[in-house]
């Protein structure tokens, strides 16, 4: 580890620290909301268990902030085989939880090691592209080399039967094709070619719930008991928190529980409800500018690379916030994705914090050229 | 370095994408909020009822027959079940029960059901309650409600006349009398219950409570009262009614040596039959007694199957009021009514003798009277005295059945006294018109004969009998009265019913006199037949009566106590007291007993003895000892009032060779 530069504090990026402790601080407040819920000491494991990702992420933000990004370009393919192993790990040792197999279990640690997948693909992208630059990508063929990379932990995640990490790990990683010159009518083939898949995917690839989720994603009053129930609890906690919502701890809806999975997938609706299009809004603001804020990192890197690592950053913060966002408040069908800083969960948690300390150290070596 | 503009693109798209979400948060929050805020309260708001308890039933003196008081039920909602073994077993130990049991009756529920309680245990003990409550956190799942729940103090006291209670039924629900009940509603099913529904009643409360998603209420809003049903104070006087139900159930009167031993190898069964008690003045029903009875605290609760299969199956008829609605041949308690008709009618006069030989002929039968050695000559007071049934026959004769039928229909004969129970039944008063109307045959003088001494078609209820001996007492018909008044909870007058008078008897009170000097004599004079009645100091007046049941040759001349018991004869006593200024009538009828004067008159004293013994105008000491001699030398001829057991007069006989006459039991009547 190089001496710290004293500039390294000087430079240090304080608005996006402030962001982030704002968000996070939020995001647990939220969740001790939601973990109330119901009878006391049900949820009461959850808190303790956040706090504790929480303080394993921030050790971890402050390591990456302290190593200079640019020791991790060599690293950057060794770590992204390090998760994809990680990932099959679980294939063969990992323990089932809800539903699916993505889990490994050391004593009472948990983790979810596709969360930390996200962070390697976007490592070893943005490697690749310093290499191979994005603007000299003009033939779909030539996308080969990313889709490789993609394409290895997207099928190992695929195979835990996670659907919801696979799909977000295929978004981050087509993130890097904003940057890409391939002419519309390529696209236009894609577009053919996904179409098709997606069929297949829908007739072959999706299990009975998962389609279920879909149709009443499109109709949820169909079923309102069953599984449209979740899309139609949600809508009403949102609605009925109103200009300025009902107040902390004192949602109907979440703490009475009929919000199902509130303190993960549908932790937004919480907010919602508690806070009202007040609270909802400000928060949104905050997430948008954290975004924009990364956005700005990549555009102010010297570097290529560390210029590519903070849009992929960015993807990482992004594509979950979109979907769950988009899930909770009806705009997208159910699939179980988290929204970073506030959804209950130590791996996302910690995945999230290493992506924030990424551009923490990208903003703050930015002079160093 | 990657291109600036494609990181704006980028930029663009996130903000895009932001400025969606938040026009969609202010469509759910602020356009719809309204409308969504008010899906989340019925989400977790629900409202539940309370029921409100049933009113109170008192006595005339204010003492309670029927209550409402809290009931406790055991329940076990299964989605709260931890280590649901172990709460069975422990349950089980507590109430007394298996816990294999529980378990049964818990079974496996599935999806919502889950979430529902099911009953366990229902009206539990104060005990079991206790024990439960106190065990409540290592009993998760285990849920305690309470209920209001009817009780009735006395059990089967007065069974028939307060009725049962019971589910509504679908049909009645249709009912516009019905129209603000809901399924499953407990209401009045027979009885005062019935017929008090709307004054017992009360109004069912209900309590907003928030619900979480499994249903459990965790907080209550706001909570509307019950109120509970008005008070009912009956006519009813509780301790003539314990008096009468007790003779009936051959327990000794309070201060009475006990039974002597060896009678008592096996306790003497039950008596059947009925009493009815009224005040003749206002038609207050001071006690109405059918036995054999129910314990209306059995349909309470929803009857069980097996106790209403008992009640049902049972050929002794418990559930049947035969005060109201028992329809028995009167016997020779009609007599009076002959008696005053044919004086108001002019056809005798108290001064008309008719001989007595034993028996009378008319055409080719032979009527007997129930002495064999008849009576000589009498006139209309010792033919009411001794019961004569030749002076009766001959009288009816003069009179014709439709003269008899229409006095019998002003004392509230054939008809209903008005009493209002939905049971009662107007007994049967023949004529020649309905004989021809019910059998296409013209009336025949025989049938007069059978008539006048209260048997062959004749039939009449017990209260009818009360009823007319009031009417004969005071000359007045009073509509018998039950409810007195109807107070609020908080004791407010609600309303106070008014004695009603149903008619004047259209009688002379000289011809009047004539009959009741008869009555007392019956009870007072030697060779009265109805002695056992007799009050020390209060001149009691009444008649004697017993109805034959059925007319069976193959047991003419037996001895009653050799008969099957269902073809018997009844006994019954008609009286009232005191006879110069009357306050009360009983009518008492004792089924398959035998005779009047032993069998029934004795069950009317006690209760007559009751009544004056309350107010200090009898003391018991001296009913003892008007008593005592009694069973020594008997004041009366031996025929009757001997101590038990009584050797019988002759029982309904029949001479050998007469005709039978269709249509029903002619014949003569004992006493």
């Amino acid at each position: 580890m190089p001496r710290i530069d004293r500039r390294l504090f000087h430079n240090f990026d304080w608005p996006l620290f402030a962001l982030t402790v704002l968000l996070t601080g939020m995001g647990m407040g939220n969740l001790l909301s939601a973990a109330h819920a119901g009878s006391a000491g049900v949820f009461a494991s959850e808190v303790p268990r956040q706090l504790v990702a929480i303080a394993i992420g921030a050790a971890g933000l402050i390591l990456v902030v302290a190593v200079d990004y640019r020791r991790l370009e060599r690293l950057a393919f060794p770590i992204y085989l390090a998760t994809c192993l990680l990932v099959a790990t679980t294939l063969v040792v990992g323990s089932v939880h809800k539903g699916n197999e993505s889990w490994l279990t050391y004593g009472p640690l948990r983790m979810q090691p596709s969360e930390f997948t996200k962070l390697g693909l976007v490592l070893a992208l943005s490697r690749s592209f310093q290499h191979y630059p994005p603007s000299e990508i003009r033939r779909l063929r030539d996308l080969w080399r990313p889709g490789l990379i993609i394409a290895l932990p997207v099928a190992l995640i695929l195979l835990q039967r996670d659907m919801g990490v696979a799909v977000l790990t295929l978004l981050i990683g087509s993130t890097y094709l904003l940057f890409v010159r391939i002419p519309p009518r390529a696209w236009v083939t894609v577009a053919v070619l996904g179409a098709v898949a997606l069929v297949g995917l829908w007739m072959f690839g999706l299990q009975d719930y998962q389609r279920t989720r879909i149709i009443n994603f499109l109709e949820p009053g169909r079923d309102p008991l069953a599984s449209g129930y979740q899309v139609i609890q949600s809508r009403i906690a949102i609605g009925s928190g109103g200009l300025l919502g009902k107040g902390w701890m004192a949602g109907t809806q979440t703490q009475l529980r009929f919000l199902p999975t509130q303190h993960t997938d549908f932790i937004f609706s919480v907010l919602a409800e508690e806070w009202g299009f007040a609270g909802s809004a400000v928060v949104l603001g905050l997430y948008l500018t954290l975004l924009l804020w990364g956005l700005l990192i990549a555009r102010r890197s010297r570097d290529a690379f560390g210029s590519l690592l903070a849009v992929g950053a960015v993807g990482i913060l992004f594509w979950p916030a979109l979907i769950n966002i988009a899930m909770v408040l009806g705009l997208f069908p159910v699939i179980g994705v988290a929204l970073p800083l506030f959804s209950y969960g130590g791996s996302a948690m910690v995945g999230t914090l290493l992506s924030i300390g990424l551009l923490l150290g990208i903003s703050m070596r930015r002079y160093m050229f | 370095m990657v291109p600036e503009s494609r990181l704006w693109l980028g930029a663009l798209a996130v903000f895009l994408v932001f400025a969606v979400f938040l026009g969609r948060l202010f469509y759910l929050q602020v356009v719809q909020g309204e409308a969504l805020r008010v899906e989340s309260e019925r989400n977790s708001v629900r409202t539940v009822r309370i029921d409100a308890a049933r009113g109170n039933i008192l006595d005339r003196e204010g003492r309670v027959i029927a209550s409402t008081r809290p009931a406790f039920d055991v329940e076990i909602i299964p989605s709260e079940l931890r280590d649901a073994d172990r709460v069975y077993s422990a349950l089980g130990q507590l109430l007394d029960e298996e816990a294999s049991q529980v378990r049964e009756t818990v079974g496996k529920p599935r999806g919502r059901a889950r979430f529902q309680p099911i009953p366990v245990s229902s009206d539990v003990s104060f005990e079991q309650l206790a024990r439960v409550e106190t065990h409540r956190f290592a009993l998760p799942g285990v849920v305690t409600e309470v209920r209001p729940q009817r009780q009735y103090e006395d059990g089967d006291l007065a069974g028939h006349l307060l009725g049962t209670l019971g589910e509504i039924r679908l049909e009645q629900l249709d009912r516009t009398s019905f129209e603000d009940y809901s399924p499953g509603e407990i209401i009045g099913q027979s009885g005062l219950e019935a017929v008090l529904e709307s004054v017992l009643r009360g109004t069912d409360g209900g309590r907003n409570v928030v619900v979480n998603v499994a249903g459990r209420e965790v907080e209550r809003l706001d909570e509307v009262e019950p109120v509970p049903g008005n008070t009912a104070t009956l006519t009813l006087d509780l301790d003539l009614q314990r008096e009468a139900v007790a003779a009936y159930r051959n327990d000794p009167p309070p201060g009475a040596p006990a039974p002597p031993a060896r009678e008592s190898e096996s306790p003497p069964p039950e008596k059947m039959g009925a009493l009815v008690a009224l005040d003749p003045r206002t038609g207050d029903v001071l006690a109405m007694v059918s036995r054999p009875s129910f314990d209306p605290n059995d349909f309470a609760d929803g009857v069980p199957p097996e106790t209403w299969r008992a009640l049902t199956r049972d050929e002794r008829r418990p559930l049947q009021n035969r005060a109201i609605s028992g329809q028995y041949p009167p016997g020779s308690t009609y007599k009076p009514l002959l008696a005053a008709a044919a004086l108001e009618a002019g056809v005798i006069s108290p001064q008309t003798h008719f001989f007595c030989p034993g028996s009378f002929a008319l055409g080719r039968r032979v009527y007997k009277c129930w002495r064999k050695e008849g009576h000589g000559s009498v006139a209309v007071h010792e033919a009411l005295v001794r019961s004569c049934d030749v002076f009766f026959y001959q009288t009816g004769l003069k009179l014709g059945i439709d003269r008899i039928a229409d006095f019998g229909h002003a004392l509230s004969f054939g008809r209903l006294t008005g009493i209002p129970l939905p049971e009662e039944k107007a007994g049967l008063l023949p004529t020649e018109a309905w004989k021809l109307r019910r059998f296409g045959e013209p009336w025949m003088a025989g049938e007069t004969v059978s008539a006048s001494i209260g048997q062959g078609f004749d039939l009449v209820t017990p209260l009818q009998l009360a009823v007319a001996y009031g009417a004969l007492a005071t000359g007045v018909v009073m509509k018998p009265r039950l409810l007195l008044r109807v107070e609020k909870p908080d004791g407010s007058l609600v309303e106070e019913t008014k004695p009603q008078l149903d008619s004047r008897l259209p009688i002379s009170e000289a011809n009047l006199a004539i009959v009741r000097k008869g009555l007392a004599g019956v009870v007072n004079e030697p060779g009265g037949t109805g002695g056992r009645a007799r009050l020390p100091g209060i001149t009691v007046a009444g008649k004697t009566g017993t109805a034959q049941v059925i007319r069976l040759e193959h047991y003419e001349g037996v001895d009653q106590s050799r008969i099957p018991l269902r073809y018997r004869d009844h006994a019954w006593f008609v009286c009232y007291a005191p006879a110069e200024a009357p306050e009360i009538v009983v009518a008492v009828l004792n089924e398959h007993a035998g005779h009047g004067g032993s069998a029934a008159a004795p069950i009317a004293q006690r209760v007559l003895a009751k009544y004056f013994e309350k107010q200090g105008r009898l003391a018991p000491e001296a009913l003892m000892a008007s008593q005592a001699p009694k069973a020594a030398a008997p004041p009366h001829p031996p025929a009757q009032a001997a101590p038990p057991p009584p050797p019988p007069p002759p029982g309904p006989s029949e001479p050998a060779g007469a005709e039978p006459v269709e249509g029903g039991g002619t014949g003569d009547a004992a006493d």
